[in-house]
C-alpha cells in the first residue's frame, strides 16, 4: 500500500518540461567555485589573519583611502562619460549611414582586443606635454599624461565599447512607428528623444554603465603606463596592492583587496537592482 | 476638415509606389483605402499624416495647402498597425502624451489633462485601466489605447493603418462595428487602410480601391461591390468565378449557353460570375444553362458552396446557395446538374488579373 502511494506521489510530482536542470546547475556552480568562489575566498581567509586594529590600520592609512578614492571616482566619472558618448556613438552607428561606418563600427571594439599596457604606454605618448595632443593642451596649462586627469582618460578608453555594444542592438530594434506616433501627436524632435527614446534606451545605457564601470574599477595595465603612480596623488588600488606585495606584505595586500571586492560587489549590486526596477517598469521584467 | 489629394506620385528610387492620384474626403467621411499589399496604400495614408511626402503633387487641408506643413503641426491623429504604445508609460500617460507635449502656453491644466484622460477612457472602454503598463493588455485594448491618445489631441482628420491587422478574428469583428459606431459618435474626417474587402464594405462610408500605385474605383460599398468598374475590383471584392466568352449580338456565348450583355462590341471575353449569382437547377427549364458535375458540397455555416466542374471542358466553378435551396435540391456528389447564371459581368477593356 504505503510503495504504491509512493509511486503515485512520484508520479504526480510536477516535473520540468526542460531537462537537465540538475546537471546544469551542478555544473554552473562547481564551474564559479572552481574558477571565482575558492580563489576569491583566500583572499578573505588571508585578511583573516590580521586583528581588527591592523586591518583597520592598514584601510585607515591616508595612502590608502587616496587610493581608493581615485579608484572609484575616476572609475564613475569614467563610466558616466561613456555612458554619454557611448549612447552617441551607438546612436551615430546605428541611425545614420554614411561610408566608413563599418570601419568606425569595427574600431569601436579595439579597447577590448588592445592589451591594455599598449593602450596605456599609447595614450600617454599622444597625452605627455611633448605629445601629439598634449602639447597643444600644455600651454593651457591642462596635463593629461601623469597625473589623475590621465587614470580618467585611460579608462574612459577602456570602457567605451561596453556602452556602444549595449545599446547598439536596442537601438536597432526600435521601432520608428513609435517616434512617428509622438510627432503626429505634436511632440518636437527634442520632446521625443527626452520623453519616448531616452526612457526605452535607459535600462541599455545602465547595463553599459555598470559594465564599463565595473571594467575600470579592475583596470591595472593601461593606468600604470599613463599616470604617475605617486602614493596620495596618481595611485590606483590595484597598484596599491601591488606595492604590498612587492614589499611581502601579503596580509596587508589582503585587507586592501577585500574592501574592494565588497565595495565593488555592493555598488554593481545596487546598479542591478535599479537596472531590474527599469526594467520591470518597460515591462520586460 | 476635407482632404484634397492632388496629382500625388511617390516614387522609392525606381519603383513608382503612387501614380497621380487624386481623391476628395469630405468632411466627416469615414473612408477606406482598399487594396493589396504593394497598391501605395500605406503610402499615401503616411503622405497625408505628413511621416512621408509625395514626389509630387499635394494635399489639401480644407482647401489650405498642407504639404509644408509637418506631421507635428497637422493636427492629425494617427493609429499605427502595431499600436506603436510608449512601452515605458502607463494607459494614462499614453494617452495624456499630446497635451503634455504642447507648449506651456497651449498646455492645459493638469486638471483638464486629467478629465480629458478619463474622458477618452471611457469613449474607448476602458476604465480602470489607466495604470496599467502597455504590456499587461490584450492586443485589442492596445489599439483601443492607441485610438484614445490619437483622439486626445482632438485632431481634424483620424488616420488608421490597417488598425486591426493585427488582431485575431473575433476582435477584430468586434473592434470593427464599435469603429463604425464612434465614427457616427464623432463625425471625424477619417481615413483607413485596409486589405480585408470585408472590412472596408462593412465600414466604411466610401470605398477607395486601390492597385498597383493608382485608385481603381471609388465609390459606396454598395455601389463597388454591384458595378465594379472593371475585373480587378470584382476579383478583390469577393471570389468570382470566369467564364470564357464571345460575344456577339449582345449576347455573351459561353460553351453551348449564352447570356445578355450590355456591351456591344462583338470580341472574346471573360465573363464573372458571382458564386452566390449562380444558381443550380435539376433540369435545363427552357433558359440558357451549363452542364455541370457537383465535384464537393462544404455544408458549413448559412450557406451551403458547392464546386462543380462543366462538362463541356472541366473548368471548375463555384456556386453559394442559400441553406433552404440546398435542402430542396437535394444535391450529392457526383450528380450531374444545370448551372444557370443570374447575374454576368462583362468587361470591355482587355485586363489580366
Amino acid at each position: 500500500m504505503a510503495v504504491s502511494l509512493a509511486s503515485q506521489t512520484r508520479a504526480l510530482s510536477p516535473r520540468r518540461i526542460l531537462p537537465g536542470f540538475g546537471l546544469s546547475l551542478g555544473y554552473t556552480v562547481f564551474y564559479l567555485c572552481l574558477l571565482v568562489l575558492i580563489p576569491l575566498s583566500t583572499v578573505f581567509i588571508k585578511a583573516a589573519t590580521l586583528s581588527y586594529t591592523q586591518f583597520w590600520a592598514i584601510i585607515s592609512d591616508p595612502r590608502t583611502i587616496a587610493a581608493f578614492k581615485l579608484t572609484f571616482g575616476a572609475s564613475a566619472l569614467a563610466a558616466i562619460v561613456n555612458a554619454f558618448f557611448g549612447l552617441l556613438v551607438a546612436w551615430t552607428l546605428t541611425r545614420y549611414t554614411f561610408p566608413g561606418r563599418r570601419i568606425i563600427d569595427g574600431l569601436v571594439d579595439l579597447p577590448f582586443a588592445l592589451p591594455t599596457a599598449v593602450a596605456g604606454i599609447c595614450l600617454s605618448a599622444v597625452y605627455a606635454d611633448n605629445g601629439w595632443i598634449g602639447r597643444f593642451l600644455a600651454p593651457h596649462h591642462i596635463h593629461v599624461a601623469y597625473t589623475q586627469t590621465g587614470v580618467f582618460v585611460a579608462l574612459v578608453f577602456i570602457g567605451l565599447p561596453f556602452v556602444v555594444r549595449t545599446v547598439q542592438p536596442v537601438l536597432q530594434d526600435l521601432e520608428t512607428d513609435v517616434e512617428e506616433a509622438a510627432a503626429s501627436l505634436g511632440a518636437t524632435r527634442a520632446q521625443i528623444f527626452a520623453r519616448v527614446l531616452l526612457p526605452t534606451l535607459f535600462p541599455a545605457v545602465l547595463t553599459g554603465f555598470t559594465l564599463a564601470f565595473a571594467r575600470a574599477l579592475g583596470e591595472y595595465g593601461s593606468v600604470i603606463f599613463i599616470s604617475n603612480n605617486i602614493p596620495l596623488q596618481g595611485e590606483i588600488v590595484p597598484k596599491l596592492i601591488m606595492d604590498k606585495l612587492d614589499q611581502f606584505d601579503y596580509a596587508g595586500a589582503t585587507a586592501i583587496a577585500v574592501v574592494m571586492l565588497l565595495a565593488s560587489f555592493a555598488l554593481l549590486l545596487l546598479i542591478n537592482l535599479l537596472q531590474w526596477w527599469s526594467r520591470k517598469r518597460l515591462g520586460m521584467g | 476638415m476635407s482632404i484634397e489629394i492632388r496629382g500625388v506620385s511617390r516614387n522609392f528610387g525606381e519603383f513608382a509606389a503612387l501614380k497621380d492620384v487624386s481623391l476628395l474626403v469630405e468632411t466627416g467621411e469615414l473612408v477606406a483605402l482598399l487594396g493589396p499589399s504593394g497598391s501605395g496604400k500605406t503610402t499615401l495614408l503616411r503622405i497625408i499624416a505628413g511621416l512621408e511626402y509625395p514626389t509630387a503633387g499635394t494635399i489639401l487641408f480644407h482647401g489650405e495647402d498642407a504639404i509644408r506643413r509637418d506631421a507635428r503641426s497637422r493636427q492629425v491623429g494617427f493609429v499605427f498597425q502595431h499600436y506603436a504604445l510608449f512601452r515605458h508609460m502607463t494607459v494614462f500617460e499614453n494617452i495624456a502624451f499630446g497635451l503634455r507635449v504642447r507648449p506651456r502656453a497651449l498646455r492645459p491644466t493638469k486638471a483638464d489633462i486629467e478629465a480629458r484622460v478619463m474622458e477618452l477612457l471611457k469613449l474607448v472602454q476602458l476604465e480602470g485601466l489607466a495604470q496599467r503598463f502597455p504590456s499587461q493588455l490584450s492586443g485589442g485594448q492596445r489599439q483601443r489605447v492607441a485610438l484614445a491618445r490619437a483622439l486626445a489631441v482632438e485632431p481634424k482628420v483620424l488616420l488608421l493603418d490597417e488598425p486591426f491587422g493585427a488582431l485575431d478574428a473575433r476582435v477584430r469583428q468586434e473592434l470593427r462595428s464599435w469603429l463604425r459606431r464612434l465614427h457616427d459618435e464623432l463625425h471625424i474626417t477619417s481615413v483607413f487602410v485596409t486589405h480585408d474587402q470585408e472590412e472596408a464594405l462593412e465600414v466604411a462610408d466610401r470605398v477607395v480601391v486601390m492597385n498597383k500605385g493608382q485608385i481603381e474605383q471609388v465609390g459606396s460599398p454598395e455601389d463597388v461591390y454591384e458595378n465594379p468598374a472593371n475585373p480587378f475590383v470584382m476579383n478583390f471584392l469577393g471570389s468570382v468565378n470566369l467564364f470564357h466568352a464571345r460575344v456577339h449580338d449582345g449576347e455573351a456565348h459561353i460553351g453551348p449557353s449564352t447570356a445578355p450583355v450590355t456591351t456591344a462590341q462583338d470580341a472574346a471575353t471573360i465573363g464573372y460570375v458571382r458564386p452566390h449569382e449562380l444558381d443550380i437547377l435539376r433540369s435545363r427549364n427552357g433558359g440558357p444553362t451549363l452542364e455541370a458535375v457537383i465535384k464537393h458540397i462544404h455544408a458549413i455555416g448559412p450557406t451551403v458552396r458547392v464546386e462543380l466542374a462543366r462538362r463541356d471542358n472541366g473548368e471548375l466553378m463555384e456556386a453559394e446557395l442559400t441553406r433552404e435551396r440546398f435542402t430542396e435540391l437535394a444535391l450529392k456528389n457526383g450528380e450531374q446538374v444545370h448551372v444557370k447564371a443570374r447575374k454576368l459581368q462583362v468587361f470591355t477593356e482587355d485586363y489580366s488579373i
